[in-house]
């Protein structure tokens, strides 16, 4: 008997002693799946639909034409890379600021860290839209960071706000507590046995992360950027209450396309786009998760 | 979001949504539908519910916020006009009779002419735009500045001398994107009136053109995007009414266009403080509007709730809406207490011109974005 042969066989042997059980399992998943395929995946599939063709007097025709004005349309451009860039600065500052606190919380023991975790993950219960009205209190011009910069005879500042900084800082205080929460949990499968003995060995603090810690949290780290990537991407409040006219991000872009200008087609298009560059990411997340999967069965 | 949590909130607003219709039965009610912001529904609750109920004990007030999803509703009353079903819909506070087409020539809207109100007369005639609308309150927008850092003896009254005083005085004078508040759209709306003669009957509703109407509206561009380098930051547009408050209050700016409720509202809140002033155009207003009740010819309540709108146009109710939202009163002012007008006197509306939707919003807010917006930058 082949090897392909013995899978077939012990499959089939699974399959029919847990016909009941299959079947429990697919009537318990079904109404989550139909409500995902009713309320995602087809007003998705329509959307990607109707900006591929176009309505004549004969009948429907595929076009690439919405396409074709997005990528040639110079405003339409910028907005989207304002947005990749915005998503990328943030992203790379979440993982810069968000790993030495995970490691410090991680690897102390004092009463400290347990303070420092709920500061932390503040940001967490705070809604965007109080958060985006303290900011420019706070950065925005004549702001207390001015008025303190003033109370000790140091220059302003030239304010954040209404410029892609505006909203880089907001977005980065918002999704501090998701990435500090995956970060965490990425390493507690680090294991203080390995580091102490790599300590034992005469690695230094440097080379423990470098070639203990980073290594093993690999994964997670791609797992957080990917996560905030898909959030910064569609991110709106902020963006649209801290950043500039224009370049505009996608979020606001997007609303105001539809709302607005009053063109749902190029506002679909907007979100096929978008949805693509988010699709390469959330890619990512379901092979490291699928890849975490593997590792754990085998 | 989870899958739980969202099951359990399609459940809840599936609920809600059949609530409305559950929950109105009652014979004596009248029922009051409202498009507008929480200080409205507040100041229908609280001033307008109390004074018809101690008027006419017979009845009582139904107040629903019905917000943006006021045509649903518009749609049943219709439906329901010609049987013998009761729209439960007696008012509505802010609607248009336009709306849908034909309801008119249909006979939907009561013609206030015709409706024998007590207090149809005092009305402003420069607040009425049809016979189906009852105008009740109104607002404009208005350039609010600072009079700490402004004399007002020299506040601007003319475009020009706006323009002129931005040019002494850059990154001074701020306003939102047209796209995301009035303060700052009607602003631009004012530009364009200046870029084409003043004359604001040449924007209708049913005469924009693709192309030639461009025409016009970049005349107005070209006007901004002299002005742009002038603003605050060079070229921060803040992205909505509200925010070109909160800088003015910052005293990072000196002058911005405002809705004239919201920033009363603000000084009397405390968010303004009491040294801004108000000022408007002399040349050509800035853009503004009143709120039109309108009554459906099948409401269950008719005749009471004619009383109801007589006694919105009351003096005692109209001056409240100066008082209480800082709204214009759609009744002259004349018929309202001496002290009252004159502390209202720059806010007065001699004239209110209007700009029109549809077409028209889309060209604007899309010709903006692409042409004024990225002209200068920070």
């Amino acid at each position: 008997m082949s090897a392909a042969e013995a899978a077939t066989d012990s499959a089939g042997a699974r399959a029919s002693g847990g016909l009941g059980r299959g079947l429990t399992g697919l009537l318990l998943v079904a109404a989550p799946v139909a409500l995902v395929v009713a309320l995602i995946l087809w007003p998705v599939g329509v959307s990607v639909f109707d900006t591929l063709t176009v309505q004549r007097p004969d009948g429907l025709h595929f076009s690439l034409d919405a396409y074709r004005f997005f990528f040639s349309d110079g405003f339409s451009l910028r907005n989207l890379w304002l947005t990749i860039q915005v998503a990328g600065t943030c992203t790379v500052l979440l993982l810069l600021i968000s790993l030495p606190i995970a490691l410090y919380l991680r690897f102390s023991e004092t009463r400290l860290a347990g303070y420092i975790q709920a500061l932390a993950l503040f940001p967490l219960f705070v809604p965007s839209i109080l958060l985006a009205y303290a900011l420019i209190r706070t950065l925005g011009p004549n702001g207390t960071v001015d008025i303190l910069l003033t109370a000790v005879g140091m220059p302003k500042l030239p304010s954040p706000y209404l410029t892609p900084w505006g909203p880089i800082i907001g977005l980065v205080w918002d999704n501090l507590p998701l990435t500090l929460l995956i970060i965490l949990a990425g390493l507690a499968n680090v294991s203080r046995a390995s580091i102490d003995a790599a300590r034992d060995v005469g690695a230094g603090s440097l080379a423990v992360l470098w070639y203990i810690i980073l290594p093993r949290i690999k994964g997670t780290l791609l797992v957080a950027a990917s996560f905030v990537i898909l959030g910064l991407f569609s991110a709106f409040t902020l963006p649209y209450l801290l950043g500039p006219a224009v370049p505009e991000m996608m979020g606001p872009f997007m609303r105001r396309t539809i709302t607005e200008v009053d063109d749902p087609l190029q506002a679909r298009t907007q979100a096929v786009v978008t949805f693509m560059i988010c699709a390469v990411f959330a890619m990512f997340y379901v092979r490291s998760v699928a890849r975490t999967r593997r590792e754990q069965s085998s | 979001m989870n899958r739980r949590q969202l099951i359990g909130c399609t459940l809840a607003a599936a609920a809600f949504m059949a609530a409305p219709g559950a929950a109105l039965a009652d014979v004596n009610r009248i029922d009051v539908y409202i498009t507008g912001d929480s200080n409205i529904i507040n100041f229908w609750n609280n001033i307008i519910k109390p004074a018809y109920e101690a008027a006419h004990p017979d009845y009582t007030l139904n107040v629903v916020s019905a917000r943006n999803a006021i045509a649903p509703i518009v749609e049943r009353t219709m439906a329901a006009l010609g049987t013998d079903t009761d729209p439960q819909v007696d008012i509505f506070d802010e609607n248009d009779p336009n709306l849908p087409s034909g309801a008119i020539e249909k006979g939907l809207w009561v013609d206030f002419t015709q409706a024998g109100l007590e207090n149809y007369g005092m009305i402003n005639p420069v607040t009425l735009e049809t016979n189906y609308g009852l105008p009740y309150r109104g607002t404009q927008v208005v350039l609010a500045y600072d009079t700490t850092k402004l004399d007002p003896e020299d506040a601007p009254t003319t475009w020009a001398e706006l323009v002129a005083w931005m040019e002494a005085n850059p990154g001074q004078f701020t306003y939102n994107r047209p796209d995301t508040g009035g303060s700052g759209g009607n602003f631009v709306r004012r530009a364009i009136h200046e870029a084409n003669g003043r004359d604001p009957s040449l924007f209708r509703i049913d005469n924009y053109v693709e192309g030639e109407s461009d025409e016009l509206l970049a005349k107005g561009f070209e006007i901004l995007k002299e002005i742009a380098p002038y603003t605050y930051g060079p070229g921060s547009y803040t992205a909505d009414n509200m925010q070109s408050i909160q800088m003015l209050a910052q005293g990072v700016i000196t002058m911005a266009p405002v809705w004239s409720d919201m920033a009363l509202d603000a000084v009397n809140k405390g968010v303004l403080p009491e040294t801004i002033a108000f000022t408007q155009l002399t040349d050509l207003a800035f853009a503004g509007g009143f709120a039109d009740m309108t009554v459906p010819t099948n409401a269950g309540n008719l005749e009471a709730t004619m009383k109801l709108a007589d006694i919105v146009l009351s003096e005692e109710v109209q001056a409240k809406v100066v008082t209480e939202i800082g709204a214009f009163p759609a009744i002259s002012w004349e018929h309202l207490p001496e002290e009252l007008a004159s502390k209202y006197a720059n806010l007065q509306p001699a004239s209110i011109p209007t700009f029109p939707g549809g077409p028209w919003v889309s060209a604007i807010s899309d010709g903006w974005f692409r042409n004024v917006a990225p002209h200068v930058s920070r």
